[in-house]
């Protein structure tokens, strides 16, 4: 993955500091987050809802 | 009458019933049992004994006029310390929180209080209730009690050394990855996971909101129903409280296992992630347990351990970097690095991430519901490994990850580890057990049998 782009990711969520004092963790985080995610066989059907739905009641 | 720090909770109060013990006298006998192990172990943050022991008065009086008000009353308890009790501070085992003082307690706390059990104080977790073991925080490591230079599972790490311990006979931890039932795994104690929803989390410091859950450690089966039988109900004020009505945890624990339907999930342990030999052979002689005592067992099939867990990361990650955004924004240097490299992951989620990742989750449930549908329990790994020594963090980092247990947190099903054997090396190996939805008696049930016919609970560990 190329560190410019992770560093431009972690700036847009706001994480200055920790890329300047701590880089290393900011690129190994970077890696996990991705192996994760492309570890999961998302559903390709459009009518998959995700988990826990919307229920109408108190507070909706 | 069994030393007074290995007593269980119901052996306690039927002791108090039959006047052989106060409530004052057993709280006195594990206070100076604390005091002679506390130093090697690290299970306490922090330790109330003068609240512990009011309370213990008050107990003590109650009983003495035929107040008893429940199976838990005068009965010590820990508490991990993500959960909040009135008059502590919560720290989360973190320089973040550590002048977190609480004036008032969770509703799993309130619900112990009512049920008359002495709150003994607050116990050390993994940092935030993630990643591992840390020597980079305010406060040291649990240890295991089985052999101190191991660790002793987590996150609920204080709350499963303290019980293995016999520092008290019950602790509240939480679970969002398997953390009630790590520490039970690797001190080869009891702890369940109950339902998602069944006890409420209003007063626990999130991890996760979708995967999050409080639940009960202990040295035996029945002790845990206890437990479980005062903690759950349904809270209005937590958005993922269930209006169960399910209650009396206890009830089946004596039916055995008689023509239930076991689903052994050997791929868990067998391919997605194979196991040490001693965990595979001692799961193997779990399941013959089972049979022997007259359950149908036959072979079942979930989802890959590996997109259990892959899953599971990706909503923690994205749940909880919404959770500590703004302190990793202003204060990365305050968390450990263990933790700050996980929650930083958040960052790096996408949307779509996040929502493919429930989507995908709705799919697994229905998975293991299906799987259901022709078993009434399934039997699994908990732990791939005994646990790793402390001080290598290699071996820790390769191990952690190597467990069963986060699909249960995926789906929501309840489930439960207890100790099945004990390596070469004397450290505690384990099973797990799982059940359909609002169906921990079930769980139980089998767990009771299992605990009878085999005699790990009666082991202890070598210290003190």
């Amino acid at each position: 993955m190329d560190k410019d782009l992770i560093i431009a990711l972690a700036r847009a969520a706001g994480l200055d500091k920790a890329v300047a004092d701590f880089p290393d963790d900011v690129f190994a985080a970077a890696q996990q987050a991705f192996g994760n995610a492309g570890a999961i066989h998302v559903p390709t059907d459009p009518a998959d809802e995700p988990w826990p739905p919307m229920r109408a009641g108190a507070g909706l | 009458m069994t030393e007074l720090h290995w007593l269980t909770a119901a052996e306690a109060t039927r002791a108090f019933a039959a006047r052989k013990l106060s409530p004052v006298e057993l709280l006195r006998a594990l206070l100076a049992r604390i005091e002679q192990l506390d130093p090697k172990l690290n299970v306490f943050i922090h330790l109330d004994a003068d609240a512990a022991l009011d309370a213990a008065r008050a107990a003590e009086r109650e009983i003495a006029a035929g107040h008893v008000r429940g199976p838990l009353h005068g009965v010590p308890v820990g508490i991990k310390d993500i959960i909040d009790v009135a008059g502590l501070p919560t720290t989360c085992h973190s320089k973040i929180l550590l002048d977190n003082l609480k004036t008032a307690d969770a509703v799993a706390v309130s619900k112990l209080r009512q049920a008359g059990a002495v709150i003994l104080g607050k116990l050390s977790t993994h940092e935030f209730a993630l990643s591992g073991p840390s020597f980079d925080l305010p406060f040291p490591p649990a240890r295991n009690p089985w052999n101190p230079a191991h660790h002793p599972g987590g996150s609920s790490s204080g709350s499963g050394a303290g019980v293995c311990a016999g520092l008290f006979p019950l602790a509240l931890g939480s679970d969002t990855g398997g953390s009630v039932r790590n520490p039970a795994s690797s001190c080869g104690i009891v702890g369940v996971k109950p339902t998602y929803g069944l006890v409420s989390r209003r007063g626990v410091f999130p991890l996760s909101f979708t995967l999050d859950h409080v639940g009960p450690l202990t040295r035996t089966v029945a002790d845990s129903a206890l437990l479980l039988d005062a903690i759950a109900g349904h809270d209005p004020a937590d958005p993922g409280s269930a209006p169960s009505t399910a209650r009396h945890f206890g009830r089946d624990l004596m039916r055995g296992v008689r023509d239930l339907r076991v689903g052994f999930v050997r791929h868990f342990h067998e391919t997605d992630m194979p196991a040490n030999p001693e965990v595979t052979a001692a799961l193997e002689d779990a399941a013959r347990v089972l049979q022997a005592e007259g359950a149908e067992l036959r072979n079942v099939t979930l989802p890959t351990l590996n997109e259990f867990a892959a899953v599971n990361r990706v909503i923690l990650g994205a749940e909880a970097f919404s959770i500590h955004a703004p302190w990793l924004r202003a204060r990365p240097g305050d968390y450990g690095q263990l933790t700050r490299r996980r929650l930083l992951a958040g960052a790096f989620f996408s949307a779509g991430d996040y929502v493919g990742a429930q989507r995908r989750r709705a799919q697994m449930i229905a998975g293991v519901n299906e799987a259901f549908r022709d078993f009434d329990v399934l039997i699994c790994a908990s732990s791939l490994d005994p646990a790793s020594r402390l001080d290598d963090p290699v071996e820790t980092a390769r191990t952690y990850p190597r467990q069963a247990r986060t699909p249960f947190n995926v789906t929501g099903h309840p489930a439960m580890a207890m100790m099945s054997g004990l390596s070469d090396a004397g450290l505690p190996l384990s099973v797990q057990f799982v059940g359909r939805y609002f169906e921990e008696a079930t769980v139980l049930r089998v767990a009771a049998a299992y605990e009878r016919g085999t005699e790990w609970h009666k082991r202890r560990p070598p210290i003190g």
